[in-house]
């Protein structure tokens, strides 16, 4: 004979009406799917500024009056872009009080077919001696400096270049490189660019195939004395040489992470008004069967069944709902968040994935969020029904 | 001291201005064992009075005790602890869960009782052998006649070995020969059991089977 529990009983309530329930079923999990996309969608572009200005080792960075977001799009969407300003900035900066170390970078960009036989991307020209960005990942990797002549890419660029267990030449502004290998990822947007040493600049700018011009930089970064605040600094740089921009670490990425705010605000009203129509969904299909079961619930506490059992029931029914609604929701959520970020332009180009710690704890407020929307949504119809007299319930009064 | 004692009990509803006193007042002794039967026109209050002898409705004023014990004053787990093992309730309409089979909807009180052990499993058998319905333990209620629903809901009320059976009308639409099987039945437990019944019916012959016989009319006991 079949098992009699409190839970065969509610699983065969929920059998009852298939389509009623699975339409519940499936309303929680689309609401569910909808917050594991949104809450990981906000978080991954959150986790990839942060990731991405602590990985850069720099305090500040130095860019041209009005290229602050030029720069950041290179950094943290690996965007390909360029933008100059008078390598002379160096020295001003050498002057200001409280800066430990500065280096500079100049972005190129490569165009296939003009210029290069790449494809399109930035070529990064570093000065190798000053370094701090690039240093700790080239060491690991190559264990010398680059010598002229010598290119070594990005971890995301190889596979378009490829590059990888054999040595490419490759033409660089009318200039062969020899691509000795490629860097371990950094988890910034320089994970696409391809590395030279800055001494190869003069030949670029000979081969004419670059809009870059003598004594020309992209950006410099910053590192701050000990103790020193980099935001301080920052605004003591950009008081003391008006033509450029310099943003602290924490800021960077302040422009992304105010669009992200709005989005997010919408993104919290969507998801809002959408939890309060599932909670009315479940308010109206619970009293409708609450309705329905009236004289059977009357029956059941005729005969014995305690206030608490009749929740019982109807928890357990909520529950199932709720449960296999959210875990549907958490996979369906996980496999759009996952195959559809690269639709978004903000994530298109971001290197890091979210953690697995991180998807389990979106997955559990997810979950979280489904189960109470349905016991929300069926706490007073349950509350009604089990107040009631046995009798009146029966007569359906 | 009576098994049973109705203690002024009234019951007035309230339906809009108008204030219905289905139970007006009323006190009555039943014996342990007493085969009680309640006769009266429909609205004259009989299913409101067994409903609150049996705990599942409660009077707007006046006690009903039990053994000494006012049941008016338990709590929920009280009254449905009374509800469960001390009443057994029959009701006027086929009253089986359709969801669970003959032999699950007789296994249902002890579900809300310690839970239900071998033990119950196995009085759940017996008691739907014994109101002959041994073949339809799996059958579901829409699979049985109505004589048949009426038989399980009888070895229903015996689940939890009640000592006070309340039955309204519980032969009401069956043919004659099933009432007079259940009526036997009745007696039969009452007899061999010592179990109190009280039920109520419209047949007067059925009502003249019993030791005792109640009329009552517009919510007041005219007749004993």
């Amino acid at each position: 004979m079949p098992a009699f529990t409190f839970l065969s009983f509610a699983l065969r309530n929920l059998k009852r009406k298939p389509l009623r329930t699975a339409m519940l079923v499936f309303s929680i999990a689309l609401l569910v799917s909808a917050l594991v996309f949104i809450l990981s969608f906000v978080r991954r572009v959150d986790s990839v500024i942060k990731v991405t200005s602590d990985r850069l080792g720099s305090d500040i960075i130095v860019v041209p009056a009005g290229s602050r977001g030029a720069a950041e799009d290179i950094l943290l969407e690996n965007k390909v872009k360029s933008f100059y300003m008078d390598m002379a900035v160096m020295d001003k900066l050498r002057h200001i009080k409280d800066i430990d170390a500065l280096t500079g970078q100049t972005y190129l960009v490569s165009i296939v077919g003009q210029c290069c036989d790449v494809p399109e991307t930035i070529v990064v020209a570093f000065n190798q001696d000053s370094d701090f960005i690039i240093k700790p990942w080239l060491v690991k990797k190559l264990g010398r400096k680059l010598g002229k002549g010598e290119a070594i890419v990005g971890s995301e660029s190889a596979m378009n270049i490829s590059v990888g267990l054999t040595e490419v030449d490759s033409v660089l502004f009318g200039n062969m490189f020899k691509m000795l290998g490629v860097l371990e990822k950094t988890g910034t947007g320089l994970d696409t660019a391809i590395f030279i040493d800055e001494s190869n600049i003069g030949d670029i700018l000979k081969s004419g195939k670059t809009i870059l011009k003598p004594e020309q930089i992209s950006i410099i970064f910053v590192r701050v004395k000990k103790g020193a605040d980099p935001v301080a600094v920052a605004g003591k740089i950009e008081d003391s040489i008006i033509e450029v921009d310099a943003v602290a670490r924490k800021d960077i990425g302040r422009n992304i992470l105010d669009t992200l705010r709005d989005l997010n605000r919408i993104f919290i009203v969507t998801v809002a008004i959408a939890s309060m129509l599932s909670i009315a969904l479940v308010w109206a299909v619970f009293s409708a069967i609450a309705n329905e079961r009236a004289w059977e619930i009357g029956v059941i506490r005729a005969i014995g069944a305690r206030q608490s059992h009749v929740s019982r029931f109807f928890l357990i029914e909520v529950l199932f709902i709720g449960c296999i609604g959210s875990i549907l929701g958490i996979l369906a959520g996980t496999a759009v968040s996952i195959l559809l970020a690269k639709h978004f332009m903000l994530l298109k180009n971001v290197t890091a994935d979210l953690g697995m710690i991180e998807r389990l704890l979106i997955a559990l407020i997810s979950f979280v969020a489904g189960v109470g929307i349905c016991i929300i949504g069926a706490l007073s119809p349950i509350q009604r029904l089990k107040k009631m007299e046995p009798l009146l319930a029966i007569k359906g009064d | 001291m009576a098994q049973i004692e109705i203690r002024d009990v009234s019951k007035i509803f309230t339906v809009g201005d108008l204030q219905i006193r289905a139970v007006d007042d009323v006190s009555l002794g039943i014996e342990k064992g007493e085969f009680l039967s309640i006769v009266g026109h429909s609205g004259s209050g009989k299913t409101t009075f067994l409903s609150i002898i049996g705990g599942i409705m409660k009077p707007t004023s006046g006690r009903v005790l039990f053994e000494g014990k006012d049941i008016s004053s338990l709590d929920d787990a009280g009254l449905s602890g009374y509800r469960n093992n001390t009443v057994g309730f029959m009701f006027q309409f086929a009253s089986l869960l359709p969801i669970l089979t003959a032999w699950e909807n007789v296994l249902l009180p002890c579900l809300f009782g310690s839970g239900c052990d071998v033990n119950d499993k196995k009085r759940a058998e017996e008691l739907l052998h014994l109101v002959g319905l041994g073949d339809k333990i799996n059958a579901y209620p829409s699979q049985l006649s109505g004589g048949q629903q009426r038989r399980v809901a009888i070895a229903r009320a015996f689940m939890n070995a009640p000592e006070v059976i309340l039955a309204d009308e519980p032969t009401g639409d069956l043919d004659e020969e099933t009432e007079a099987e259940i009526m036997e039945l009745f007696k039969k437990l009452n007899r061999e059991q010592n179990v109190t019944f009280i039920f109520i019916t419209h047949n007067l012959d059925l009502a003249r089977q019993a030791q005792k016989q109640i009329r009552m009319t517009h919510g007041v006991i005219k007749e004993i």
